[in-house]
């Protein structure tokens, strides 16, 4: 819990020390699971759970889909978990103290040999368990089965239902449900009773991202943009930073192509002119956003004919 | 205190448990559907309308839906493996799949994936990766598997998005590529087995009499060299040696010839300075109009030791040379006469003829040039700067371009040789065709289709020396850049082109 300092800490005034404590750790629990959890994978933030995504999606962060689908994985069309977030979304959700960070330790995993075998007992256990209901469910599958067949073949003329219920009969005794046959689940995110890795919980200064001019610049403008309820994504096939939706991408089309340039930097008018005709190409509007003392300033290019 | 610590926990493994699915969930998995719902258009200006939400709201939860659902497969078609972090390979332990045809590698009697083949293979449900007995989720997987001493995350973005599109992706190893100088383009184009050749080249060496290749004692490249000079120098003097059989027992005898490769120490200066003095050999002219009946004998540092040539009588010869005067067709004296239209011969000009040798002729042409000269203005000719060409001195377009063409036109293949290998820029990948699925080989894949580089947008674009040292690297492959940008996975390719320079 020390290591944690972005959990939000409530003040305390009960009397009752251990009804005190209780009431604390459980406080502490919930605003923890209200916290999304970014894990790192190299520089790069991740989510991993669906319950993460949503939270993250309420507070207007979109991300980008970089897996396969679980549903479909040999297609490109529609991708899957881990959903990749930008270093400005994940840098907006920590200092909304809205998520966590952690990086998993590429030293030692679980050095603790008894607590690891124990979670090797309760995986082969786990699964023994799986096995017997399954074992159940299919048979209790089959019967309802024979029985729909059974009862399909009385409503017909035919007098073969005699065989179908000699069958159900047997089944009790002959049914075998091989272990081969069982299903299991091949977990997209890190399961509880999986490796317990040392994981260090990271504050928004000390992320292990790299942080430059530049990503202060967008950071800037992504915030801005973020809390005037416009969602954003990324726009680098547009010649842009970001994409600007008026709502969520999944429903409207980008109005804007952001390009973030500081206020001292120099741009070549062949650079303007550039992303001008990409953006009427396009159709979308192209913004230059540039942050000044706090505040961001927009200018938009609109290409007019000389009339 | 228990109760609550006892809540606390269970609270704690909700959060942590919540993904996991339940039996009952595993088995009613099996009659889940497999199709993707289609999204429908989407729209321009949001509107607050009820319809408008409604719709974000049914789009919403299709795509949680899709996105919640977890991998279930059956325990007996998934394949097991186990990682190895102090390999940074992972281990197969029951029988490979259909994946084994393109996919992964035997060595020691065992059968491995690379990081990135078995994450991918992970993510496509068809292989259970366990780590000290426990099974690993996607996501330790991508943490696990992914870093810079084995594949990026860039690269893994890469190789999923081409594996999904059916394509076989391998490893680049530049040590498979041979750079050796004896294999021409054409050699490449037919695109030999390097192994074949390799052996064919270790064969001939051990096949080799011992003395010869104690004699040669160059490297294995410029046998091949030396071996074609050999083999002439064998073939020029059967006609003297007929009587000897190349036999190892002789090859001692053969003084006069070692003699030379010994002066060959460096095989550098092989190609430098040729071994005959050939102003000083003359060579007969049997078909000159004089000619005589015998050919005195050659010098005696031409012959081997212990031949002796007496005169040769080559009146036999003599008679069996084609002396006749070509007659040609109809059709080659028409074809000839066009061709002297326009063509003076030299030795018609009187002026030339006068001239006795090769410096009165280049005087004489210098003079011409002279004369030439006066009708050229002052201006124009006499200062530092002069023009780079002059009317009627060129007959078509090209050669006009060409002499007026200060900045010549490079090829992309110049200059390729000095470059040296960038830290920067390194080929990922090699690409195979997905219709070449069926016959292809791991042990024999062939020429790739094409050779990725990964990059990103944020970093900077491949200037010229990083396209040539690449395109170099690659040999005949052409090099496809894929540039990464938070999931979305562009690719783009320089191609040379030529300007025409000839214009008709």
């Amino acid at each position: 819990m020390d290591g944690d300092p972005a959990v939000m800490k409530v003040p305390r005034s009960s009397s009752v020390e251990v009804k005190e404590d209780m009431d604390t750790k459980s406080e502490k629990q919930a605003t923890r699971d209200a916290l999304i959890d970014i894990s790192f994978c190299g520089s790069t933030p991740m989510l991993w759970k669906v319950s993460d995504m949503k939270k993250c999606r309420s507070e207007g962060v979109i991300g980008a889909l970089v897996g396969s689908l679980a549903r479909q994985p040999r297609q490109n069309v529609r991708l899957g978990r881990p959903l990749e977030l930008r270093p400005e979304e994940a840098l907006l959700l920590l200092e909304k103290e809205k998520s966590t960070a952690a990086v998993r330790l590429d030293t030692q995993d679980c050095e603790d040999e008894e607590a690891h075998s124990e979670a090797v007992r309760l995986y082969e256990a786990g699964l023994e368990s799986s096995y017997q209901e399954q074992c159940v469910l299919a048979l209790e599958d089959k019967k309802k089965t024979l029985n729909r067949v059974m009862n399909e073949k009385e409503n017909g003329t035919e007098g073969s239902g005699s065989a179908v219920r000699e069958r159900l009969e047997a089944l009790d005794q002959s049914f075998s449900f091989p272990w081969s046959a069982m299903a299991v689940q091949l977990c997209t995110a890190r399961s509880g009773f999986s490796h317990c890795p040392e994981e260090r919980s990271f504050h928004s200064t000390d992320c292990p991202m790299p942080r430059d001019e530049h990503l202060n610049t967008r950071f800037s403008v992504y915030r801005d943009l973020r809390n005037k309820g416009y969602y954003l994504t990324s726009a680098g096939k547009f010649g842009g930073d970001f994409l600007v939706y008026p709502g969520d991408p999944l429903r409207f089309h980008a109005h804007y192509i952001a390009l973030c340039v500081s206020l001292d930097e120099e741009m070549p008018v062949c650079d303007i002119l550039a992303i001008a005709r990409l953006g009427s190409n396009v159709k979308k509007t192209v913004l230059l956003c540039s942050p000044q003392e706090g505040d961001v300033v927009y200018s938009s290019l609109q290409w007019s004919s000389m009339v | 205190m228990a109760d609550a610590d006892a809540s606390a926990d269970a609270g704690n493994k909700q959060s942590v448990y919540h993904e996991l699915l339940s039996p009952s969930e595993l088995f009613e998995a099996r009659s889940r559907s497999h199709k993707i719902p289609v999204r429908g258009q989407k729209e321009f200006l949001p509107s607050g309308s009820e319809q408008q939400s409604q719709r974000l709201q049914h789009s919403l939860e299709e795509h949680w839906t899709l996105l919640a659902e977890e991998r279930v497969e059956r325990l007996g078609n998934l394949v097991n493996a186990v990682w190895s972090p102090e390999e940074k390979l992972v281990e197969l332990q029951s029988p490979a799949g259909k994946f084994w045809q393109t996919m992964g590698f035997s060595e020691r009697g065992k059968q491995y994936l690379q990081p990135e083949e078995a994450l991918y293979l992970m993510e496509c449900g068809n292989v259970q990766v366990f780590y000290r007995d426990l099974p690993l989720s996607i996501q330790d997987g991508y943490e696990r598997f992914l870093s810079s001493d084995t594949v990026t995350l860039h690269q893994y973005q890469v190789f999923g998005h081409l594996k999904r599109l059916g394509y076989v992706v391998n490893r680049f190893d530049p040590s498979h590529l041979s750079h050796s100088s004896v294999s021409s383009t054409y050699e490449r184009q037919l695109n030999l087995p390097a192994s074949d050749k390799q052996k064919k080249q270790l064969k001939r060496k051990r096949s080799q009499s011992p003395v010869s290749s104690d004699k040669h004692g160059i490297s294995t490249e410029e046998k091949t060299t030396s071996e074609a000079h050999n083999e002439l120098a064998e073939t020029s003097k059967l006609p003297a040696d007929l009587q000897e059989p190349v036999h190892l027992a002789d090859a001692p005898e053969r003084t006069w010839w070692m003699e030379e490769d010994v002066q060959q120490k460096h095989p550098k200066t092989q190609t430098a300075a040729p071994r005959w003095d050939f102003s000083s050999i003359s060579f007969p002219d049997l078909g000159s109009r004089r000619r005589s009946e015998r050919l005195a004998s050659p010098h005696r540092s031409l012959l081997p030791e212990n031949v002796d040539v007496g005169e040769c009588d080559v009146s036999r010869w003599l008679g069996r040379l084609n002396m006749k005067q070509e007659k040609l067709s109809r059709r080659d004296m028409e074809r000839q006469r066009e061709r002297d239209r326009y063509r003076r011969d030299v030795n018609s000009d009187r002026e030339v003829r006068r001239c006795r040798n090769w410096a009165e002729y280049s005087e004489l042409m210098e003079e011409r040039r002279r004369r030439r000269r006066k009708h050229r203005p002052e201006h124009l000719w006499e200062r530092e700067e002069t023009p780079l060409t002059q009317p009627g001195q060129c007959t078509s377009h090209r050669e006009l371009l060409d002499q007026i063409g200060i900045i010549k036109s490079s090829t992309f293949s110049e200059g390729l040789s000095r470059l040296s290998p960038s830290d920067q820029w390194k080929i990922s990948f090699d690409v195979y065709q997905p219709d070449t699925v069926a016959e292809f080989k791991k042990s024999h894949p062939g020429k790739p289709y094409t050779r990725m580089c990964v990059c990103s947008f944020a970093g900077p674009v491949p200037d010229l020396h990083a396209v040539k040292q690449l395109s170099f690297q690659s040999q005949d492959v052409p090099v496809t850049f894929a540039v990464v940008d938070h999931g979305d996975i562009s690719f783009y390719c320089f191609k040379d082109f030529k300007l025409p320079t000839d214009v008709y």
